[in-house]
């Protein structure tokens, strides 16, 4: 699904809507605030079958469903691994803590209507597990021991056909899901073959609850959230409609996390303050969506418009030529040229950045869904 | 794409795994010999294949030691051409990218059919692409741009944990929009300016405990570790960028970081977009 | 608040007795018993009665499901959404939806349907492809519909035959993705409508936004009714806006632009009928938009909200209710914490908005 399929508005259209979302504050046509998000319906724990599951909704039938699912597999020691495995005895691999590969996540994202092998799949799946990857913490929580760790399918549908650019809701019904996951208790030790409890009401949560028996020093880090944020002359707009986005002069997907940096060495992790206010949140990847509205139809301005007056038919295709090319009219809708300026993008990255902004108060209504 | 054509199974053949000796005990990090800022030598050549409309060829500068090899890019541009019959109308002129590696340009071999990382930096390049091209100059017509990685910017000496394949993504990403820009203007494609790639990382070089540093076009075997790293597609002229691709963990609170990080990206998309120039003029004259 | 996240709403129970028991219901719902029609209340929301005027159906609200014997009385002539098993008279429904008896037809109509094209519907559609003599007409039926060049008014007031200059150019007079309001004129036998635009009140739209509804049948949406398009004074200073309400459920929402033949109304000068037709339909190709204040945008983005509120609560999309619903909206806004600026009627508002509206 490419952010640049099926966008079919008039030249008029998209020049309203470019006047209305330029002014300050920006007039969205559904109503919202520049930071507001579509209301959603959100639950967890949906699927039993699954080790954590989310389903999010939004008021115009738009549907997502996501399910985990893990399985033990043997990890593959490479040559200079094994060498690891011999020297190994003297805890260089300290418990509880081995390397994590890219690889033990698998993340797959379906959506109706769209081929499988379409590139514009591939580059929601690879955005979301990037969010996921980049987070070096979150793989290392799937080793089990030095011979075996837990492989993660993320199972990402979309139910209903998607009637806007579905990647703010694929992301946060996965940060749901990934909430809600648990994993059976280890009982075996050590490097042997792992056995598990099979009270399921046992098994810890993949991201511990900060509510729980231990609250001092339990890891706050979360599962990442990938937020679509644009920019429309001086206006920056989050979650995006189609048509809001039809009409950007740029569109950034970036994924954020809250909590402890797990690049730093676990011997410095120091205890979050969570007492304070705002997160402690750090930017894990931007990508440039290409914005659509490239791809739109230009207006005709009445000058140049063969259509337009009594004197209609009389003018030469030529000189309407020339005006198209020439300066933008007001009231008549030009496709953007070109990139975006540097201050542009500064700027959307540090509105999503901002302490005790969008991204906190996201968490915050995440974190509020009962993960029965 | 051809979906009839059988593939023989994945991972038949496996790659030599040679003796490694430098890498016994501790992994050795050869380390950078080139200043922060400067970025490696880059070669460039347009009208490489005579029966597209525009092409050229783009190779990097292996690094110091033999045996690793650089990055060798193959593009063709076929078209402006019209669309088919069965096309819907399109005011502008319609960009279909694709990257391919070669199946010997990495050390694991790549299948034939495109897999989701090449599709992936498809669409990067497509993004990349689109803000540079005059698209309404050409209505009702498609161009397709075809890059083929000969070979991979990969260390065949550092050991698969260690050379992740993200970071050498955004420097084949990077050099896949210089020379797609090569071959556009090769082809007398209208462009509002010459866009091209350059990449930046944030690296830590000596233990965990080390102040990261910036470097300009990086070559991950070079690093003991790359904190994050960005790929910007620049447009110099009118100083805008069109495609930003960021990947690492920095904290949110450290703005400066990330914007330094950028101004770096810039500055390495410059340093191409000078051989990217320098090579259209060579070729005019 | 940026974010609004809510829990699904506990299920509807389907048949009365556990009904008042809504209140333990939230429990079930965690326990990984997905309610899937919880939150979609356009489809759980039963269609309000429409009046029939024929007396002699007391039962002509009933609901009957694909298979569903209706009558097997043969007197009864069999109409759309029904049919008859070779050699019998039964008639058995083949969609789901109420029952409706027009003398002695019987039909369904179905809950939820694709609007169907009927001859004199006042249409919004949109422009997907030209071709060398007429468009492709998105009208959000099964079919695309057709706009012939030969049925729409020339530039200028002009009665000739159509040329080929304007073959040539048809694509001046609208392209891929313009939105117009048309006529259905005429109806081919495979359901396909052909469209004209051959009067003042139709033609390209522009200075407004758009909004796709369902159409005709089941709770929500547009319906047939006497006046699809009107002019309304809004609030706040924000002038005159024309509502076009299509029938096949598109909606425009757009600021009133006072027209040359309102103006020549209201000054007494004499001007012959071909000069107004004339500088009306001067601007009737062009996609530039004229000047919309502020107040006039934020009063539009309303009335679209209005509309959107209307839809997701299942209501139907009137001119009556949406008037209505504006007033309410504007009040509402008054109160609101944010003042009269505060146009947001998504989520929990909607739903206030609709339940004033049906209370009354």
């Amino acid at each position: 699904m490419s952010s640049t399929n099926h966008v079919l508005l008039s030249p008029a259209e998209l020049a309203y809507l470019h006047a209305s979302l330029s002014l300050t504050p920006p007039i969205r046509p559904d109503g919202r605030a520049p930071t507001q998000f579509r209301p959603l319906v959100a639950e967890t724990g949906i699927l039993p079958g699954t080790n954590g599951s989310a389903r999010i909704c939004f008021a115009d039938g738009t549907e997502a469903i996501v399910g985990v699912k893990a399985e033990v597999e043997r990890t593959v020691v490479g040559p200079e691994g094994e060498g690891v495995i011999v020297e190994g005895g003297e805890g260089e691999v300290e418990e509880g803590g081995g390397e994590g590969e890219a690889g033990w996540v698998e993340m797959t994202v379906e959506i109706p209507g769209v081929r499988d092998d379409d590139s514009g799949t591939a580059f929601l799946a690879a955005m979301l597990s990037e969010g996921l990857l980049a987070d070096e913490g979150f793989v290392r929580r799937l080793w089990i021991n030095r011979r075996f760790h837990w492989k993660l399918y993320l199972d990402i549908i979309l139910i209903s056909p998607p009637l806007s650019y579905p990647l703010p809701l694929l992301s946060l019904t996965t940060h749901l899901a990934l909430l809600s996951t648990r994993l059976p208790r280890l009982k075996s030790e050590g490097d042997e073959d792992p056995f598990f409890d099979d009270d399921w009401a046992a098994a810890p949560y993949l991201f511990p609850r900060p509510n729980g028996k231990s609250t001092t020093f339990v890891s706050q880090t979360r599962p990442p959230i990938t937020l679509l944020v644009m920019a429309v002359g001086n206006n920056i707009i989050f979650d995006p409609s189609k048509e809001e986005l039809a009409v950007a002069d740029v569109a950034l997907a970036v994924s954020v996390t809250a909590g402890s940096s797990s690049s730093q060495a676990p011997s410095k992790h120091v205890p979050m303050d969570t007492s304070t206010e705002g997160r402690n949140l750090r930017l894990l990847s931007i990508r440039t969506i290409d914005p659509p509205s490239r791809l739109t139809p230009p207006g005709v301005a009445n000058a140049a418009n063969s259509a337009y007056g009594a004197n209609a038919g009389q003018k030469t295709t030529h000189e309407a030529q020339a005006t198209a090319e020439g300066e933008a009219v007001e009231g008549v809708w030009r496709a953007p040229r070109g990139g975006a300026k540097r201050m542009v993008l500064g700027a959307l990255v540090q509105k999503v950045l901002e302490r005790g902004g969008v991204v906190d108060e996201v968490l915050d209504a995440l974190e509020g869904v009962d993960l029965g | 794409m051809d979906r009839r054509r059988i593939n023989g199974p994945a991972g038949a053949t496996q790659p030599p795994v040679f003796d490694d000796v430098v890498s016994q005990g501790a992994k050795t990090v050869s380390g950078r010999s080139r200043m922060p800022d400067a970025s490696r030598k880059m070669y460039l050549k347009t009208g490489v294949t005579p029966s597209a409309s525009g092409s050229a060829y783009l190779e990097m500068e292996t690094s110091a030691k033999p045996g690793a090899s650089g990055l060798k890019l193959s593009c063709s541009v076929h078209g402006p051409r019209a669309l088919p019959r069965s096309a819907p109308f399109s005011p502008h002129i319609v960009l279909s990218t694709h990257i391919k590696y070669a199946p010997f340009a990495t050390k694991q071999r790549r299948g034939y059919l495109r897999d989701p990382s090449e599709r992936d930096l498809g669409i990067h390049l497509e993004a990349a692409l689109r803000g540079a091209i005059i698209a309404d100059r050409w209505p009702k017509s498609g161009v397709d741009i075809i890059i083929s990685i000969v070979e991979g910017d990969q260390d065949r000496e550092t050991s698969k944990s260690q050379g992740e394949e993200a970071w050498d993504m955004m420097n084949a990403l990077a050099g896949c929009i210089t020379v797609a820009a090569a071959a556009l203007a090769d082809a007398g494609i209208d462009c509002v300016d010459t866009v091209a790639g350059g990449v930046a990382a944030l690296v830590q070089d000596g233990g965990a405990d080390s102040t990261p540093t910036i470097v300009v076009d990086p070559i991950p075997s070079d690093h003991a570790k790359i904190l994050a790293a960005c790929c910007i597609a620049y447009l110099p002229t009118r100083d805008e960028v069109t495609n930003l691709w960021f990947r690492g963990d920095l904290p949110a609170s450290d703005m400066d970081l990330y914007t330094h990080l950028v101004e770096k990206g810039i500055l390495a998309s410059r340093n191409a977009n000078c051989v990217l120039t320098n090579c259209l003029m060579e070729t005019i004259e | 608040m940026p974010i609004t996240i809510l829990a699904p709403r506990p299920s509807r129970a389907a048949n009365g007795p556990s009904d008042n028991a809504s209140s333990s219901d939230s429990d079930s719902d965690s326990n990984g018993g997905a309610d899937l029609d919880g939150d979609l209340p356009m489809t759980t929301t039963k269609p309000k009665p429409k009046t029939h005027p024929s007396k002699h159906t007391p039962s002509s609200f009933e609901i009957v499901t694909p298979g569903e014997t209706i009558t097997s009385d043969p007197q009864w002539m069999r109409g759309h959404g029904t049919y008859l098993p070779p050699s019998t008279t039964t008639i058995i429904s083949s969609v789901a939806g109420t029952v409706t008896r027009t003398n002695k037809l019987l039909s369904v109509r179905p809950l939820r349907a694709r609007y169907t094209p009927e001859v004199g519907d006042l249409i919004v559609g949109r422009i997907v492809e030209v071709q060398a003599k007429r468009w492709r007409v998105d009208v959000g039926s099964t079919q695309l519909a057709a706009l012939p060049l030969s049925a729409i008014n020339l530039p200028g007031g002009i009665l000739r035959k159509r040329t080929e200059t304007d073959e040539l150019q048809i694509r001046s007079f609208f392209a891929e993705g313009d939105l117009l309001v048309a006529e259905v004129q005429q109806l081919f036998g495979d359901g396909g409508a052909v469209l004209h635009t051959r009067s003042l009140k139709y033609g390209k739209l522009r200075n407004g936004v758009f909004v796709a509804v369902s159409g005709v049948g089941g709770g929500g949406g547009v319906v047939r009714s006497r006046r699809q398009v009107w002019t309304m004074d809004v609030a706040n200073g924000g002038g005159q806006v024309d509502v076009v309400l299509g029938v096949n459920g598109y909606v425009w929402i757009s600021k009133h632009v006072e027209t040359a033949a309102e103006a020549e109304k209201g000054a007494t000068t004499t001007t012959g009928i071909t000069n107004i037709e004339e500088s009306v339909s001067a601007t009737m190709y062009s996609s530039q938009n004229d000047r919309i204040e502020v107040e006039t945008m934020r009063e539009i983005a309303r009335l679209r909200g209005v509309v959107t509120a209307l839809v997701e609560n299942g209501l139907r999309v009137d001119e009556d209710m949406v008037v209505r619903g504006y007033h309410e909206a504007v009040e509402m806004a008054m109160v609101s914490a944010e003042g009269s600026d505060d146009i947001y009627l998504g989520g929990e508002r909607g739903q206030r908005l609709a339940a004033v509206l049906t209370g009354v």
